[in-house]
């Protein structure tokens, strides 16, 4: 089946979603400082070395969802059940990240859906900033 | 001197089972929704209409709530370990938490996080905490466990 067929509630084991190449402005990551609350210096221009991109920004643009390969039937919505994250590296704002995808598992728990979907963020010199396990299911609107 | 705050947690090795720490509360207001989930600000059209950021998208889903995404409050807690933590945490911190309940505009939520264990690792110490994200009522968003050396 070809992956533009698939629903994301169709995504089998070892399906890779298309992956996501994202910049990180200084505008944006503030954008995320103002969401967050969180002003620490090391996410601003200080002088001291790069500006870090804020970790929510990080775990936001790889979620599932942001796959250029998601898409549900209307009244469907994917829920995020569960998360397993390992920090790997601090990634500097400037820089182009890479989202690949790879589904590990689906499963049926209590009559609903399930999907484990390992996320992996590198940045432009290929070094791994973040690995996570996305746990998800879905539900219907009656 | 901001660089060495960077770079150091506010945790002591020392600390000891049970001890617990606290995030600052944060308020979800719709703005701080439409920041996170609504695409960049300079975007046309922003926000971005998505079950984050708009009601009618959320119903039509099936929701009640416009419903704040979970890596928002993840957010706040990836905030506490890093101020328990310092920089550090970033190369070598983990969480793996399940979400609770949808989190709805309006509310207040504070991370919390208490040790649970300490062992011997890597050069340092290897601090285990439960963590949670719940609100002033007490109703608990995201629950689970985090891990950070120092």
């Amino acid at each position: 089946m070809e992956q533009a067929e698939l629903t994301s509630r169709d995504w089998y084991e070892g399906f890779e979603p298309e992956p996501l190449e994202f910049d990180v402005t200084p505008e944006l990551n503030e954008q995320y400082l103002y969401s967050q609350q969180d002003y620490d210096p090391m996410y601003l221009d200080d002088g001291d070395g790069p500006a870090l991109v804020h970790p929510s920004l990080l775990l936001n643009m790889s979620n599932t969802t942001r796959s250029p390969s998601h898409n549900l039937a209307p009244g469907v919505s994917s829920i995020h059940a569960r998360d397993e994250v390992f920090f790997k590296a601090p990634a500097a704002v400037g820089q182009r990240f890479t989202v690949r995808w790879f589904v590990e598992s689906t499963f049926e728990k209590r009559g609903r859906p399930y999907r484990i979907t390992r996320a992996t963020i590198t940045d432009e010199n290929d070094k791994t900033i973040l690995v996570r396990k996305v746990h998800s299911t879905f539900a219907a609107s009656s | 001197v901001r660089q060495e705050e960077h770079e150091m947690g506010t945790i002591e090795p020392t600390a000891s089972i049970g001890e617990a720490f606290e995030g600052q509360p944060k308020l979800m207001s719709m703005e701080r929704l439409w920041a996170f989930s609504g695409g960049p600000f300079a975007a046309e059209g922003w926000p971005r209409s998505n079950i984050h950021t708009d009601l009618d998208t959320a119903k039509a889903s099936g929701l009640s709530t416009v419903a704040a995404s979970g890596t928002q409050f993840q957010g706040h807690l990836a905030q506490l370990m890093i101020e328990l933590f310092g920089r550090r945490w970033l190369s070598d911190g983990t969480m793996d938490v399940r979400f609770t309940r949808p989190v709805d505009a309006g509310e207040t939520l504070i991370a919390r996080a208490e040790v649970t264990n300490r062992e011997e690792a890597d050069g340092g110490v290897l601090f285990t905490f439960d963590v949670s994200c719940a609100n002033r009522e007490g109703d608990v968003c995201l629950a689970g466990t985090a891990t950070g050396i120092c």
